[in-house]
C-alpha cells in the first residue's frame, strides 16, 4: 500500500521539474507563443497553459508573510486569454536553469560511455570533456553507474557507413538453422541493446526486412549500389524481434526469477504451476532452432511442455551435445 | 482562506521559491505558517505533526530532482531542532554559467539520453533532457539509421541505484551458481556497472575494506534498502569495479573447440579477446558459470577443452535439459 501512495509523487515531482525549466526559458525567450513552447519541449499545449497559469499565481510569501502581490509572478494576462502567448512581467525567485540531480547526470553519463567505445566517437576528449561539464552541473556528484564502452569495431564502421551513404551491403551470414549463404541488403538501422548489435535491413533474398546479428555477418562490404529501400520508406517497430504468421508457439515453464529473461519474446501472460516457483507461459518463435538455444542457455530456469515436437527438438539438440562429452557417437544423425 | 485543496505541485513549487529566496533560511515553523499549500492547513499553536510529515516528504522529493535543499544549524544552537534553518542556496541550485554546450555535445547528449529506453535510468535521461531543452536544446532530430540502447531490466536495479545516491546499507537474498537456496548479504552499494552486456553490484562489506561484486541477475527477491548510511571511500568506485572485474575476465581463460564455419564458430570467434589457433578458440570470461550457460546454448557446436571444470558445468546443463525433455519427463 505505502507503494502505491509513493507512486503518485513522481507526478507531481514531474509538474515541479516542468515549472523550474519553464521559468529559465520564459525569462530568455521573451514573448512566445504556447505552441511554440509545447513543440520545444514536447509536451500538449495544455500542459504548458495549466503550468503558466500556475507560474503566474505563484510567488514568495515576502516579508509580510502574506504573498503581496510584488512576490508574485505576473503575466500578461490579456496576450495569454486571447492570443495564447506568453509573456512573464514580474519575475521573483528563479533566474537561472536548475542543475541536474545526481541520477539525471548520471544516466547521461552512463548513456555517453556506451557511446564511446563507437566507430564515429574515435575522439575521446570531447566525449570526456562532456562528462566533466555535466558533473560540474549536477547538484550532486553524479551516482556511480557506469557502462563499460563498446569496442570500436571495424565491421560496425563498415555497416554504419553503408547506412549513411545508402549504399547496399553484401556480407556472408549464418541464419539461426546453421545454414550458411551470401545475402544482399539495404541496410536500414543499427540498433543495439547492451552488448549486442543488429542490423535491421531489407534482405533481397527474402524479400523483406529482416533482422541480423552483426556477429554472425563475415566479411561485409558496401557494394556500391544504392539502395532500393531507405530508413525513411519503411516503417521499423520498435521491437527488434518482430513476429511472424509462421511463428511457433510453444508453451513454456519459465522459474518466476528468470521470466524478465524472457521479455524479447514477449511472453503471454503467466499462470501458476503446481510450484509457486514456477509459472507457465507461451512464447512465439520463428522456428525450433530458436527455441534450443533458448532451452540449453536457460537450463535450470526453463523447460519446454508443448508441443511434443518441440521437446523433442530440445532433448536432441542437448544429447547430440551431450555426447560430444561422452564421446559416444552421436545416436541422433 | 481558500478552501480548495492546493494541488501538490503548486505547494512544492512555492516552497522552492520561498526557499530560494531567503538568504537566512526559514526555520520549520515559519515555513509551514506561511508558505502557499502548508499555510491553510497550518494550526497556530496546535498539533501540526501531519504537516511537519508532510514537509519532510516534500523535501525528500524535491531533493529528488537534485534541487539542494540545505539545512543551516544556527550558531550556538546546536541540538535544536526547532531552529533549524531550511534554504535553497542559489549557486548550488543554478546550472553554472559556463556549463552550456556546442552543437556537437548536443548531439551526443541526445543520443545519451535515447540510449536509455527503459526502466528508471530512461525517466532520469528525460528529466536531464527536460533540463537541457529549458537552455534552448532544440527537439532532436530523430537519428533514423542509429538506435543504440542499454537495458536495465533486473528489477534490483531500481532500488540498488537508490540505495546507491543515499550511501544506504542494503540486504538481498543472493544465490550463487550451483547452489540450490539463496543466502542473505548486507553490503554497502559502491557502484553499478554494466559489464560484456550485465549489471554488477560493486560493494563493501560493512566494517570492512572488503569489496565484492555481485551479478544483479542472481539477486533473489526484493532489495532492502535499510536506513543505515555509510561513507563511501573516495575515487571512482564504478572504474575501480569495472577494472577489477576486467581483471578477472583477463585472467579468465577457457579453450573451445567449435564445428568449423558454424554459428558458434563465428560468433565466439567474434568475442572481445578471442584468439584462434588451428581448431581451438581461446576466449576470455569473468564468470564461469555464464560462460556454461553461453556455451551450453551452442549445443553440439562447441565442446569445451579446458578448463576441466567448465566442461563439467556445460556437460551438466546439457544433461539436465535432455533429462527436463525426455518423453515422461518435464511438467505437463
Amino acid at each position: 500500500m505505502a507503494e502505491k501512495a509513493r507512486a503518485k509523487v513522481p507526478q507531481a515531482g514531474d509538474k515541479l521539474a516542468f515549472l523550474l525549466v519553464l521559468v529559465p526559458y520564459l525569462m530568455e525567450r521573451g514573448r512566445v507563443s504556447v505552441t511554440d513552447v509545447a513543440t520545444h519541449f514536447s509536451v500538449p499545449e495544455e500542459q504548458v497553459r495549466d503550468a503558466v497559469r500556475l507560474i503566474a499565481i505563484s510567488g514568495i510569501p515576502g516579508d509580510t508573510g502574506t504573498y503581496q502581490h510584488g512576490d508574485l509572478f505576473d503575466l500578461a494576462w490579456d496576450d495569454f486569454e486571447e492570443n495564447d502567448e506568453i509573456l512573464l512581467t514580474n519575475l521573483v525567485a528563479i533566474d537561472d536553469s536548475p542543475r541536474f540531480s545526481a541520477r539525471e547526470a548520471a544516466a547521461l553519463i552512463a548513456g555517453l560511455q556506451y557511446l564511446s567505445g563507437l566507430p564515429e566517437n574515435a575522439d575521446r576528449t570531447a566525449i570526456s570533456t562532456l562528462m566533466a561539464k555535466l558533473s560540474r552541473g549536477a547538484s550532486a556528484t553524479p551516482s556511480p553507474v557506469a557502462v563499460e564502452g563498446t569496442e570500436s569495431n571495424a565491421v560496425l564502421a563498415v555497416i554504419r557507413d553503408a547506412v549513411d551513404n545508402g549504399t547496399q551491403l553484401g556480407f556472408d551470414y549464418i541464419d539461426w538453422k546453421g545454414e550458411a549463404g551470401h545475402r544482399i541488403v539495404d541496410p536500414l538501422r543499427v540498433e543495439s541493446l547492451d552488448n549486442d548489435w543488429y542490423l535491421r535491413a531489407w534482405c533481397h533474398m527474402r524479400e523483406s526486412v529482416r533482422t541480423f546479428r552483426i556477429d554472425r555477418m563475415i566479411d561485409p562490404a558496401s557494394t556500391g549500389e544504392p539502395v532500393a529501400f531507405r530508413t525513411r520508406d519503411i516503417a521499423l517497430g520498435e521491437s527488434l524481434f518482430e513476429g511472424s504468421r509462421d511463428d511457433i508457439v510453444v508453451t513454456l515453464e519459465v522459474a518466476r526469477a528468470a521470466l524478465p529473461l524472457l521479455a524479447d519474446f514477449s511472453p503471454a501472460a503467466e499462470e501458476p504451476t503446481d510450484d509457486p516457483e514456477w509459472v507457465r507461459t507461451t512464447i512465439r518463435v520463428p522456428h525450433f532452432h530458436r527455441l534450443k538455444r533458448l532451452a540449453a542457455g536457460m537450463s535450470a530456469t526453463v523447460r519446454v511442455v508443448a508441443p511434443s515436437d518441440a521437446r523433442a527438438a530440445v532433448a536432441e539438440w542437448a544429447s547430440a551435445a551431450v555426447s560430444r562429452y561422452t564421446g559416444n557417437p552421436d545416436p541422433v544423425t | 482562506m481558500a478552501s480548495g485543496r492546493v494541488p501538490v505541485e503548486e505547494r512544492l513549487f512555492s516552497l522552492v521559491l520561498a526557499l530560494l529566496a531567503t538568504e537566512a533560511g526559514l526555520t520549520k515553523q515559519e515555513i509551514l505558517s506561511t508558505v502557499q499549500g502548508y499555510r491553510q492547513r497550518y494550526i497556530p499553536g496546535g498539533d501540526n505533526a501531519n504537516l511537519e510529515r508532510q514537509f519532510e516528504r516534500d523535501k525528500d522529493d524535491i531533493r529528488e530532482l537534485g534541487v539542494p535543499l540545505e539545512t543551516v544549524e544556527p550558531l550556538g544552537e546546536a541540538g535544536n531542532n526547532q531552529n533549524l534553518r531550511y534554504r535553497i542556496p542559489k549557486g548550488s541550485y543554478e546550472l553554472p554559467a559556463d556549463v552550456r554546450f556546442t552543437p556537437e555535445e548536443e548531439t551526443l547528449l541526445h543520443l545519451a539520453s535515447m540510449v536509455w529506453r527503459e526502466g528508471s535510468l530512461s525517466a532520469e535521461s528525460d528529466r536531464a533532457v527536460l533540463k537541457l531543452r529549458s537552455l534552448g536544446l532544440a527537439p532532436a532530430e530523430p537519428v533514423l539509421g542509429y538506435t543504440p540502447r542499454l537495458r536495465a531490466r533486473d528489477d534490483a536495479f531500481e532500488p540498488l541505484s537508490g540505495a546507491l545516491q543515499k550511501s544506504a546499507v542494503v540486504t538481498f537474498s543472493y544465490l550463487r551458481p550451483g547452489m540450490t537456496a539463496p543466502t542473505s548479504r548486507t553490503v554497502e552499494p559502491l557502484a553499478l556497472f554494466q559489464h560484456e552486456g550485465r549489471w554488477h553490484l560493486y560493494s563493501r562489506i560493512p566494517g570492512t575494506d572488503d569489496v565484492r561484486t555481485y551479478l544483479l541477475r542472481r539477486i533473489v527477491g526484493p532489495v532492502t534498502v535499510t536506513s543505515r548510511r555509510f561513507t563511501p571511500p573516495a575515487g571512482d568506485q564504478a572504474a575501480i569495479g569495472l577494472a577489477e572485474l576486467a581483471k578477472v575476465w583477463n585472467a579468465n581463460t577457457a579453450v573451445v573447440r567449435a564445428v568449423p564455419g558454424s554459428d558458434a564458430a563465428t560468433r565466439l570467434l567474434r568475442r572481445r579477446g578471442s584468439v584462434a589457433s588451428a581448431d581451438e578458440i581461446t576466449l576470455h570470461f569473468a564468470d564461469a558459470s555464464i560462460l556454461a550457460d553461453e556455451l551450453a546454448e551452442f549445443g553440439p557446436e562447441v565442446v569445451v577443452v579446458q578448463p576441466e571444470s567448465l566442461a563439467t558445468a556445460v556437460r551438466e546443463r546439457l544433461e539436465r535439459v535432455v533429462a527436463a525433455h525426455a518423453e515422461s519427463g518435464g511438467g505437463a
